[in-house]
C-alpha cells in the first residue's frame, strides 16, 4: 500500500474508533451527559483549536465526528494526506474524551492520560527560555527495555521533556527509569489514541502562549511548527492508525523518527534503525541544539533531576 | 481578418508592433506568406530520395497513389523522412559534442581554455576506464578527449555507455539491438538505409533511428555536457535576469545566439576585461551588457548568470529592438533572415562557424588556436559599433524578470544534501528525490523541454503545461527554448512556489529551490537523463518503471524529433505538441504511438491541446505510480 492510502487507512479507523466509543457513550450516558477533560479552559483543545467551538455535551461530541469525516479526502496530495492525519487526531481526541465520559478516572498511575493547563502553563517558562530545548514523543515498543531505557534517559539528561505511550512505558519501568513531571517523563497511556494528550500540550501552548485564535487552523499549525519544538519516535511494527497519527504530527510541524522500514520522507518521516543514534537523528531532524556544558562526573546531570526524590530504598 | 494572438509574451507583442512600423518581415510574417502548408509534407508522404521522383503518395490508405515510383509505400516513405530527422538532429548533436572534444584534447595549463572542474574530469575519465591516480590533468584530459572521439567515429563494438543506464534499460537495449556503435557510424546507417531501394520496412527504420538518437542522448550530448563542465565548470545555482527588457539603454549590448559553450565562454572573458570596459565608455557607453539567446544562452547564464534575452521565437526581435550592437553566432537554430533584418538596423550580425556561413553576414571565424582573441576582436567590433546606434529607433521593453539558474545534477545532489539527516545519509545521493516520488509528496517529475514554433502561440505550449505540471505536484526541469519561457515568465524563482500543489510546495520550501528547474542546454537534456537514471539506480528499477515524462510543447528541430526518440527509447514517455510530420503512415503512428511501448515500456503522445497534455500526463503518471505500487 502506498504511504497516502496507508494514511487514509489509518484514519478511517480511527473515525471508525471513534463512531463506536461515542455511541457507547450515548447509549451508556445519553446525549445530554457532560463532556470534559479534568482541568482546562479549552475544552476539547484540539477541536477547539481547529473549528473555534467547544464541545461540552456527549450530542456535540457526537456531532463533532463530522468534522472528523470533512477532514477525509482521499485523494492522493500532501495536503489530504496532512488532513487526514489531523482527522485522526481529532478522532483520538474524541475517543480520549468519551473515556472520560464513560468513566471518572480512565487513567491510573502510572498513565497520566490528559495533561491539565496548570502544568502547562508550569512548562510555558522553561520551554520558552530554552531551559526545556525540545519535547520528544516515545511511542510503540523498543526491542527491549534496556534499549528503550537508554533513548529516554538521554533525552532526559539533555533536558528533554519526553512523553510516553505504548508499551515503552512497561519497558521503561522495567528498566528503572525515574518518571514524573518534575523529571520531565511523562507516561500517557497504553492506547495509541492517548497520543492526543501530548499533542494538546503544543496546542493549548499555541492558544496560551501564542495567543492564536481558536479556529484558526493555519495559524495555529505554522505557531507549534515553528515555536513547540516537538517530534515523535515510533517504535516496534506501526499499525496503518499509528502511521495516520504521523501524519497529523508531521502536519503540527513535529518529524517522525521510526526504527521500521517506512516510505521515508526527508526531514519529515525518517527511518533510523540504530538505536545508539535515535537521538541525534531525531534531535537534528527537529534542528535542536543544546548547549552542554559537560562535568565529568559519574551520575547524569541535568535540569531533568532537580525534583527528584531520593527513597529511602535508593 | 481578426488579429491571431501570436505570443503570450507581451514584449514579443511589443517588438512585433514595431517590426510592423520599421517595415521589417519576422518569422511570423513569412510563416503567413507561404499560406497552408503542403498537406503531403505535413504527413511526412512525399520523397525526394532519388531523381525518379519527387514522389509523393496519397496519405489515406486505399484512396490514390498507394506507392512511390520505387514502390516504397507511405509507411516506407514516412519512416525513411522521419529516420533523417533523426540524423540530422543527431548529428547537430554529433558535431556539437566533437568539437566539445576535440577542444579538451587541445585544452593546456597555459592556453585559453583549460580545465576547470578536475573532479569531473577524473569521474568522467574512470567511467571510460582511464586511470587518473597520480597522473597530471592534462594527460588525464587528452587520454579522455581520445576515447570520446574513438566512441564518435568507432567501427566495431559499442559506445561506452555511463553508468547512469540502469541494467535492465542496457538488456532492453541490447536484446533490439539498439544499442549505438559508433555515434557517427548511427547517422552514416541511416543515411544509407534511408537511400533509394534500401531499407523498406518501416519498424526496421525506426529501430534504427531508436539506436541513432540513443548515440545521440547517452553520447553525443552527454559527453558534451560533461566534457563543457569539465572546461568551463560544472553550473551552480545563481541568480539572473530575463526577457528582451535585459537589452540596456545606454550599453553595449552583446547578444550571444547559437549551441556551443566555447563561444560564449571566451565572449565572457573578453567582455570582462578591464580595456574593454574603458573602451566602451570611451565610445559613450557605461559598459558591456552580455545577454544570451537560445542555448548559448542557456550556456552562458547556466555558469556565468549572463541574462536571458529571449528563445528562439525572438531572436529577429532582439535586433528589432534598434538596441543590439552585435548579433554573434555560432551554429544551428540561427535564423538565417537575421543577414537581411541586420542591414535595417545598425547591428552588426556576426557568424563565427566555418559549419554555419551566413551570406550577407559579417564573417570572424572562430581561431580554435586563439579562441580569446577571436573574441576579444569580436567584442571590439561591438563596441566601435555603438556610436552607430540610432536613437530614435530604439525600443527596448520595459520588461524584465528575475530568474534562478545553473541546476547541474551535482547541484541538484548538492541541494539535496540540505534535507539530509547527517545521522542517516547517505549524502550526494538522489535518495531524497526518490524518497519524496514514492511517497507521493510529489507525484513525478517532467523534462519540458523544446523549441518554439509559430504554429504555436508563441510560449503558450511551455507556460501552460509547466503551470498545469507543478499544480499537480509534479516537479518539473526545464532545458532549451522552454526554459528560457519559464525563466521570462518567472517561473523560474523560489517565490514561484506559490502556484504549485501542496506537496511540490513542501518539497520546494525544504529544499529551497524553485519548482522549475533550468538544467542547461539543450544537450544537457543528457543531465536530465543522468539524474533520472540515477534515481533509477538508487530504488533499483527501470527507468521506464519511474513516473516521469518528456514534454516538447512547442518543438521544430530535427534536433528536438532526436531528443523524442531517445527519452522515449530510454523507456520515458514523450508528448509533442507539434505533430510530427508522420501522420501519412498508419504503421508508422501506430509504432511510434502504440507498439514502441511493448518494445521500450514508453510511447509518444501528440497533444497540441496543453491542457489536455496535463491531464494526460496526470493520468499516465498516476498508472505508472499504481504500477510500481507508490
Amino acid at each position: 500500500m502506498n504511504l497516502f492510502q496507508t494514511i487514509f487507512t489509518g484514519s478511517k479507523q480511527a473515525l471508525a474508533a471513534a463512531e463506536g466509543i461515542v455511541k457507547q457513550a450515548v447509549d451508556e450516558k445519553g446525549r445530554d451527559c457532560k463532556v470534559a477533560f479534568p482541568d482546562t479552559a479549552y475544552s476539547l483543545p484540539t477541536f477547539y483549536a481547529a473549528t473555534g467551538k467547544k464541545v461540552t455535551t456527549v450530542a456535540e461530541l457526537e456531532a463533532a465526528l463530522d468534522v472528523v469525516r470533512s477532514l477525509i479526502v482521499e485523494e492522493e496530495m500532501l495536503d489530504k494526506a496532512l488532513n487526514a492525519g489531523l482527522a485522526t487526531a481529532v478522532a483520538a481526541e474524541l475517543v480520549e474524551a468519551a473515556k472520560y465520559v464513560l468513566s471518572d478516572a480512565p487513567y491510573a498511575a502510572p498513565c497520566a492520560g490528559f495533561i491539565s493547563d496548570p502544568i502547562i502553563r508550569s512548562l510555558g517558562v522553561p520551554l520558552v527560555t530554552g531551559d526545556i530545548p525540545g519535547v520528544a514523543v516515545v511511542l510503540g515498543e523498543c526491542p527491549d527495555a534496556e534499549t528503550a531505557a537508554k533513548v529516554i534517559k538521554d533525552y532526559q539528561s539533555k533536558g528533554l521533556l519526553t512523553f510516553l505511550v505504548g508499551k515503552v512505558i512497561d519497558q521503561a519501568v522495567e528498566a528503572n527509569v525515574k518518571m514524573g513531571l518534575e523529571l520531565r517523563v511523562i507516561p500517557l497511556g497504553y492506547d495509541v489514541t492517548s497520543v492526543i494528550h501530548v499533542v494538546t500540550v503544543a496546542i493549548r501552548a499555541a492558544l496560551i502562549f501564542g495567543a492564536i485564535k481558536p479556529g484558526n487552523l493555519a495559524d495555529l499549525l505554522q505557531y507549534t511548527s515553528e515555536r513547540v519544538p516537538a517530534f515523535v519516535n515510533a517504535f516496534g511494527p506501526l499499525s496503518e492508525l499509528v502511521v495516520s497519527a504521523g501524519a497529523g504530527a508531521i502536519a503540527l510541524g513535529f518529524p517522525v523518527v521510526t526504527d521500521q522500514t517506512v516510505t521515508e520522507v526527508p526531514t519529515l518521516l525518517l527511518t533510523q534503525k540504530d538505536y545508539d543514534k535515535v537521538v541525534k537523528t531525531s534531535l537534528e531532524a527537529r534542528k535542536i541544539k543544546i548547549k552542554i556544558t559537560e562535568i565529568p562526573i559519574p551520575v547524569a546531570f541535568a535540569a531533568a533531576f532537580e525534583g527528584e526524590r531520593i527513597r529511602k530504598n535508593d | 481578418m481578426s488579429e491571431k494572438v501570436l505570443s503570450i509574451d507581451k514584449t514579443t507583442v511589443q517588438m512585433l508592433d514595431k517590426a510592423k512600423k520599421d517595415g521589417v518581415e519576422t518569422a511570423w510574417d513569412r510563416k503567413e506568406i507561404l499560406k497552408a502548408s503542403c498537406g503531403f509534407g505535413l504527413a511526412g508522404v512525399c520523397c525526394r530520395n532519388c531523381t525518379m521522383g519527387p514522389c509523393r503518395v496519397s496519405p489515406v490508405p486505399g484512396k490514390g497513389a498507394e506507392r512511390g515510383i520505387c514502390g516504397a509505400t507511405a509507411d516506407v516513405i514516412v519512416s525513411r523522412n522521419f529516420a533523417r530527422m533523426v540524423a540530422a538532429g543527431a548529428a547537430a548533436h554529433a558535431d556539437h559534442g566533437r568539437s566539445i572534444v576535440l577542444e579538451l584534447l587541445h585544452t593546456s595549463p597555459d592556453g585559453a581554455i583549460k580545465v576547470k572542474d578536475e573532479k569531473k574530469l577524473k569521474k568522467v575519465a574512470s567511467r571510460f576506464g582511464i586511470e587518473t591516480e597520480g597522473k597530471d590533468v592534462y594527460d588525464i584530459a587528452h587520454e579522455l578527449a581520445q576515447a570520446g572521439l574513438n566512441d564518435f567515429g568507432r567501427q566495431y563494438g559499442s559506445i561506452t555507455l555511463p553508468p547512469t543506464v540502469p541494467a535492465k534499460r542496457k538488456e532492453t537495449w541490447e536484446k533490439l539491438g539498439i544499442v549505438p556503435r559508433g555515434f557517427d557510424r548511427e547517422v552514416v546507417a541511416i543515411m544509407h538505409s534511408t537511400h533509394v531501394g534500401c531499407m523498406a520496412d518501416a519498424e526496421e527504420m525506426l529501430r534504427m533511428s531508436m539506436r541513432c538518437a540513443l548515440a545521440d542522448g547517452w553520447l553525443g550530448s552527454y559527453m558534451a555536457t560533461e566534457l563543457s563542465d569539465i572546461m568551463f565548470g560544472t553550473p551552480h545555482s545563481r541568480p539572473t535576469e530575463a526577457s528582451l527588457g535585459v537589452l540596456e539603454d545606454n550599453q553595449v549590448n552583446i547578444v550571444l545566439h547559437g549551441h556551443e559553450p566555447s563561444l560564449s565562454e571566451m565572449i565572457v572573458q573578453a567582455a570582462e576585461m578591464p580595456e574593454m570596459i574603458e573602451l566602451a565608455k570611451s565610445q559613450g557607453a557605461d559598459g558591456i551588457n552580455l545577454c544570451g539567446m537560445c542555448c548559448t544562452a542557456n550556456e552562458a547564464t547556466m555558469r556565468h548568470g549572463v541574462k536571458l534575452a529571449g528563445n528562439f521565437m525572438q531572436q529577429e526581435l532582439a535586433v528589432i529592438t534598434g538596441a543590439v550592437e552585435a548579433l554573434v553566432v555560432d551554429v544551428q537554430c540561427i535564423m538565417p533572415a537575421l543577414a537581411k533584418l541586420a542591414t535595417n538596423y545598425h547591428t552588426k550580425f556576426i557568424t563565427t562557424s566555418p559549419k554555419a556561413h551566413i551570406t550577407g553576414s559579417t564573417h570572424i571565424e572562430m581561431d580554435e588556436e586563439k579562441p580569446l582573441e577571436t573574441a576579444v576582436g569580436i567584442v571590439k567590433e561591438a563596441i566601435m559599433n555603438f556610436k552607430n546606434r540610432d536613437k530614435s529607433k530604439v525600443v527596448i521593453p520595459n520588461v524584465k524578470t528575475k530568474a534562478e539558474v545553473g541546476y547541474s545534477t551535482e547541484e541538484i545532489l548538492n541541494k539535496l544534501d540540505g534535507v539530509v539527516n547527517s545521522q542517516i545519509g547517505p549524502m550526494q545521493s538522489a535518495k531524497p528525490l526518490a524518497d519524496v516520488i514514492v511517497a507521493g509528496v510529489i507525484r513525478g517529475a517532467a523534462g519540458v523541454v523544446g523549441c518554439n514554433n509559430p504554429k504555436t502561440v508563441h510560449d503558450e505550449g511551455h507556460l501552460e503545461v509547466i503551470k498545469g505540471l507543478i499544480k499537480n505536484d509534479i516537479i518539473v526541469v526545464v532545458t532549451g527554448c522552454a526554459a528560457q519561457a519559464a525563466a521570462k515568465a518567472g517561473l523560474l524563482t523560489k517565490e514561484a512556489k506559490e502556484l504549485c500543489g501542496p506537496g511540490l510546495k513542501k518539497v520546494c520550501e525544504l529544499v529551497d529551490i524553485p519548482p522549475v528547474l533550468h538544467m542547461g542546454s539543450c544537450v544537457d537534456i543528457s543531465r536530465i537523463l543522468e539524474l533520472v537514471g540515477t534515481t533509477a539506480n538508487h530504488l533499483g528499477v527501470d527507468i521506464s518503471d519511474l513516473p516521469v515524462v518528456g514534454i516538447a510543447p512547442e518543438y521544430m528541430s530535427e534536433k528536438a524529433i532526436s531528443i523524442g526518440t531517445y527519452v522515449v527509447s530510454s523507456g520515458i514517455d514523450t508528448w509533442l505538441g507539434v505533430v510530427p510530420p508522420v501522420t501519412g503512415g498508419p504503421a508508422v503512428v501506430d509504432f511510434l504511438t502504440n507498439k514502441i511501448e511493448e518494445w521500450v515500456g514508453a510511447k509518444f503522445f501528440v497533444e497540441p491541446d496543453p491542457h489536455k497534455t496535463v491531464e494526460q500526463i496526470v493520468e499516465r503518471i498516476n498508472e505508472k505510480r499504481k504500477k510500481i505500487g507508490i
